[in-house]
């Protein structure tokens, strides 16, 4: 099959390529997972072992080697696919780029068809792919769900970048604290407006206890970010729970939004307002607890040793 | 692990923008801040009950190193944006009452644990410098110097722990024990969480 490659010229990417384009354009039928992934796992496989494949069915029914990754990479599917020699050309696109490719086409058919294999399929089909490309995720969208929001993570990680270089350029002013936590939550879900409507349902598949870890992931470290480019340098206990009330801002916010029917979602933005003001009265309320209790410490103290001297017990050593 | 199976790679993008390993130097800067945060501590709770007997002064000196140690790693944790460790308020009470409890002990139960809490540091900073040798000494270098340094001075204080009669402590060779095996579960327990 390897050899077979050169017969396409360079721009062919992995070895099952021409099987997507072969497969009818009109057909609804998605083959099963497997079948595609295991002509994934030729190209994994060969990669692993660097041997030159005999033939494509002797490997088909191999599991994929899961385990078997040489780095330490968060999620699977990272392996590009390389030449005879072992080299890696590049014109060959990995196969998770591939995926990247076809997932973001298919968000422009989310609106329509929801988080589904659907959109998928159709997004294929606007890269020239066969819809049975779609059967490379799991049926339920949630490889789509989770690519969408770690783009829209990636987006905002750069916005507050260049909003941060701006800073440092003396081209802006910086904001205080309460502003910008403001303003990195409102970007941040302005950029669900124009799924808002599909968006429950997303929510929804985010929470099965499959996509947990990753969703958790997403989550933690997209307000992780926010708070880092807020300027957030602590080391103690308080990093947990300045991301923890930020967490809960951002959900309660979420959640808001899906249910607001007003003009621009001023709702939304005014319930988020609200939030923030409350998390910063919060901790200026608890440090002024903090003040308050070591005062009557100090105190307290005051009074046992002023008792202790009245008693006598005080004696000097 | 994440099982999502969906091409995304949440944290690694951020170790690869600075070339560096990323879980490991996240463990290494955690389990190093909460070890000089409960060092601190240690030395608290002994200058709590011992600072104005006469080894008072020899205490507080190697508080201050230990202060200026845990001051570095605060500004190595933002570099790197590393989290610290949830057990952060543990360790706090914990060191406290050890040190104060070993200083309760006499001016030698003090340096006895001071001995134990610091060979048990040094053996772990010489683990982690062979680590970062291991992975890469040259993009690690700012790391291993400043291991390699407090390395050093956290053995000049176990020194001058036994310098001081640690070891004519009652129980010395059971106290040292105990400690030692508390130390391997913080470090342990502060990798992780």
């Amino acid at each position: 099959m390897w050899c077979l490659s050169g017969l396409f010229g360079s721009r062919v990417g992995p070895a099952w390529y021409p099987l997507l384009r072969v497969v009818s354009k009109g057909s609804q039928h998605y083959p099963p997972v497997r079948a595609l992934q295991a002509s994934a796992v030729l190209g994994r496989a060969s990669n692993e072992h660097k041997e030159p494949l005999a033939s494509p069915s002797q490997q088909h029914f191999d599991s994929p080697p899961a385990g078997h990754q040489p780095e330490q990479k968060p999620q699977g599917l990272h392996h590009s696919y390389t030449g005879q020699g072992g080299q890696q050309s590049e014109d060959y696109e990995s196969e998770e780029q591939l995926q990247h490719r076809i997932l973001t086409a298919a968000l422009e058919f989310v609106p329509e068809h929801g988080w589904t294999a659907e959109a998928i399929a159709e997004g294929a089909k606007t890269l020239g792919l066969s819809v049975a490309a779609a059967g490379m995720f799991h049926s339920d969208g949630s490889e789509l769900i989770l690519h969408f929001v770690s783009e829209c993570n990636s987006k905002l990680s750069e916005l507050l970048q260049k909003e941060q270089k701006l800073v440092q350029l003396g081209e802006a002013e910086k904001k205080p604290i309460d502003e910008f936590l403001r303003d990195a939550v409102e970007a941040r879900l302005r950029m669900l407006i124009p799924y808002i409507e599909k968006w429950p349902q997303a929510l929804s598949i985010l929470l099965l206890p499959r996509n947990i870890p990753s969703s958790l992931n997403l989550l933690t470290s997209m307000i992780d970010d926010i708070w880092h480019y807020a300027g957030d340098q602590s080391t103690d206990f308080s990093w947990y729970t300045r991301r923890a009330v930020l967490t809960g801002i951002y959900n309660t916010t979420e959640l808001v939004m899906m249910q607001d029917s007003s003009p621009g979602f001023e709702d939304t933005w005014r319930f988020l307002e609200n939030r923030v003001a409350d998390a910063m009265a919060m901790s200026s309320t608890a440090s002024q607890v903090q003040s308050t209790g070591e005062a009557v410490v100090q105190g307290l103290m005051g009074a046992a040793v002023t008792i202790k001297n009245l008693a006598g017990l005080n004696q000097r050593r | 692990v994440p099982g999502g199976g969906a091409p995304l790679r949440p944290c690694s993008t951020r170790g690869a923008q600075r070339g560096i390993h990323k879980p490991v130097i996240d463990r290494i800067i955690r389990v190093d801040h909460a070890g000089e945060f409960g060092a601190n501590r240690i030395y608290a709770g002994q200058m709590a009950v011992l600072g104005r007997s006469g080894v008072g002064p020899v205490i507080q000196q190697m508080w201050n190193q230990e202060k200026e140690h845990l001051k570095k790693f605060n500004e190595l944790m933002v570099a790197y944006r590393v989290r610290p460790t949830v057990l952060l308020p543990f360790w706090n009470v914990a060191g406290f009452v050890l040190g104060a409890g070993s200083a309760l002990l006499g001016k030698k139960g003090a340096m006895a644990c001071t001995v134990a809490v610091e060979e048990s540091i040094s053996e772990h900073y010489n683990n982690q410098i062979r680590t970062l040798i291991e992975e890469d000494p040259e993009k690690y270098k700012e790391l291993l110097q400043v291991i390699k340094q407090f390395r050093d001075e956290e053995q000049e204080h176990h020194d001058i722990g036994l310098e001081h009669d640690a070891e004519a402590t009652p129980a010395y060779s059971v106290l040292k024990t105990a400690i030692q095996l508390g130390c391997k579960a913080a470090i342990f327990l502060s990798e992780r969480i």
